[in-house]
């Protein structure tokens, strides 16, 4: 539109702001407004023969982004301002990209609800009594509300692809080191991968391949060449097996999801892709691994909070150790400490072995049934939830049962592998999602599959009333 | 595995954090119901098993000798108010 003279920056930049002061102030998905000074800011006009020219998005706060506030969702960065960008947020202002704003999210990605952010919990656009899902609640929240057309995510234990079911759009957490972590504030630097949650796939395709690929600036990000993502997206599905873990499909989810999940394999069926039964008998053991590996990495990665050389500085004493201790106890949340403690205890020594060691061993076993599997089948589907969006409040104060919820998701973060979740219909007016799994580097088949999908069904498309009702 | 009170206030100290005595309580019940789901680990034979700490198979990659970044020292000071003369102030470490 920008390119062909229908529409330019400042028009689409205006309706954007308009949209984001009516509905935001309902659901919090915004932390920081970078409209204003987009339209301001001269080096932000992109140059309309950029691939993404003046097309607008949301970050989730976990990036870094040159001059402009990175809070992580937490006390401790309230008024850290990074002096430049994450890779990913780099590469894309480099094709063009137009930022709108920052989006809320759990402090420091360490959440499942959205409730852990300390600039307050996000609603849910379907229903704002309840959770958007967590943690780039705010990026879910903003693109299911119209207030961003694409958002950036990150994905540790299933950040992206939960927030995504439960607000009914599509997210993508690409293979572990396709893109770059660099400038993206690391929670479990083993898990942790950005991705993209969007209306369709064909965005997320076009997105994907200009912010993935290998930077010197993160050592543990793929030489893998990266895919034409959007060239494969009309791939036929003829031929493709897709492998149901009977793990996921063991008689727990109720029959509403479960018509929706059967209804949404019909769909796949009639474009010739069969189904089997596989099994991934160590998945169970995926929320335990996961709950050991991810806080010994946050309490190692969390301990550079010291509040010396940015972050927060509390003014109680002028005692070296006390001054540490409190300017983390005042600068992070109940979750992050809890966290934090979980994984010193799982590192310290005596329990070192038994718990961290162990864990280790467990993800390898997990990771194993996953290659196994797809020696047999293309990909791997099942729930991305185990029901839709909960009630803001329901978990909050039942640590395991709040982790429980990432049942379906974390075991591809263990093993470093790309997932999609996308919206497959309502129960109860409320969105639902499927997942698919593919073996590593094979983005484009979650986005020829979720594409071809969308193609045959418009639950994608479907978006909530509180759009309309706020306009009014 | 049990854990304690005192287990929570040591592990806040290797962590340098603080809770308040009333947090400590909830801290302490929730530790514990994390801790019971961590231990269905140990039901699993992995006695063989190379750990996995990784999940692509990597090797360390080195980076030519070269220096790269320039002297940004200023600007990453603009984070906090508590600089002088390029130093970072802290509170008084020797008597």
């Amino acid at each position: 539109m920008i390119s062909s003279g229908e529409a330019s920056f400042e028009e689409i930049n205006q309706i954007y702001q308009s949209r984001i002061d009516e509905i935001n102030p309902t659901i919090n998905a915004y932390i920081t407004d970078t409209i204003s000074s987009a339209l301001d800011s001269e080096t932000n006009q992109s140059n309309d023969k950029m691939p993404l020219a003046g097309i607008p998005y949301a970050v989730k706060d976990i990036f870094c982004t040159d001059g402009i506030q990175t809070t992580c969702g937490s006390k401790m960065l309230e008024d850290f301002i990074p002096p430049y960008d994450a890779t990913v947020v780099k590469k894309l202002k480099d094709s063009g990209v137009n930022l709108l704003g920052k989006t809320n999210m759990d402090e420091f990605a360490m959440g499942s609800s959205n409730e852990t952010s300390f600039f307050g919990e996000v609603k849910n656009p379907w229903d704002i009594l309840r959770t958007p899902g967590g943690s780039s609640g705010g990026s879910a929240a903003a693109v299911s509300a119209g207030i961003a057309p694409i958002a950036l995510g990150t994905d540790t234990g299933g950040s992206i692809r939960q927030p995504a079911a439960f607000t009914g759009i599509t997210g993508l957490k690409p293979t572990y080191g396709r893109c770059s972590r660099y400038g993206m504030i690391a929670f479990a630097s083993s898990l942790d991968q950005a991705g993209l949650l969007s209306i369709t796939a064909e965005d997320a395709a076009i997105f994907l391949e200009l912010m993935a690929g290998f930077d010197p600036n993160d050592s543990t990000s793929s030489p893998e060449e990266v895919p034409k993502y959007s060239k494969f997206i009309n791939d036929n599905l003829s031929g493709k097996t897709v492998g149901l873990p009977k793990e996921f499909f063991d008689g727990s989810l109720e029959a509403k999801y479960q018509d929706l999940i059967s209804e949404c394999i019909k769909v796949y069926e009639n474009m010739g892709v069969s189904f089997k039964e596989i099994s991934l008998p160590n998945i169970k053991y995926s929320v335990p691994t996961y709950y050991v590996v991810a806080p010994a990495e946050c309490s190692s990665n969390l301990a550079r909070y010291d509040g010396i050389r940015f972050g927060h500085r509390s003014d109680r004493t002028d005692n070296l150790d006390e001054f540490y201790k409190s300017n983390r106890q005042e600068g992070f949340g109940q979750e992050v400490k809890r966290r934090i403690i979980t994984g010193t205890y799982v590192l310290s020594a005596g329990y070192y072995d038994a718990y961290y060691l162990k864990a280790q061993k467990v993800r390898q076993l997990i990771n194993n049934d996953f290659l196994e599997a797809f020696n047999d089948v293309d990909a791997i589907m099942g729930p991305t939830t185990q029901t839709s969006a909960f009630k803001l409040g329901e978990k909050i104060d039942d640590p395991v049962s709040m982790y429980m919820n990432d049942i379906y998701t974390i075991s591809s973060n263990l093993s470093g592998l790309p997932a999609i979740s996308h919206p497959i219909g309502f129960a109860d007016n409320l969105p639902f999602g499927m997942q698919i799994i593919s073996p590593h580097f094979q983005e484009h088949q979650l986005l020829n599959f979720t594409h071809k999908y969308q193609l045959e069904t418009d639950w994608h498309l479907q978006q909530p009333e509180m759009i309309n009702e706020v306009k009014k | 595995m049990s854990i304690n009170k005192s287990d929570i206030e040591h592990l806040c100290n290797l962590s340098k954090l603080k809770l308040e005595e009333d947090e400590k309580a909830v801290f302490l019940e929730q530790m514990q119901s994390i801790l019971k789901m961590i231990e269905e680990l140990q039901e699993v034979e992995a006695e063989d098993i190379i750990p996995m700490a990784h999940p692509l198979d990597m090797t360390q990659r080195l980076r030519a000798d070269e220096v790269l970044e320039t002297d940004r020292r200023d600007e990453y000071q603009k984070n906090t108010e508590h600089t002088e003369s390029g130093f970072y102030k802290v509170p008084k470490v020797i008597e």
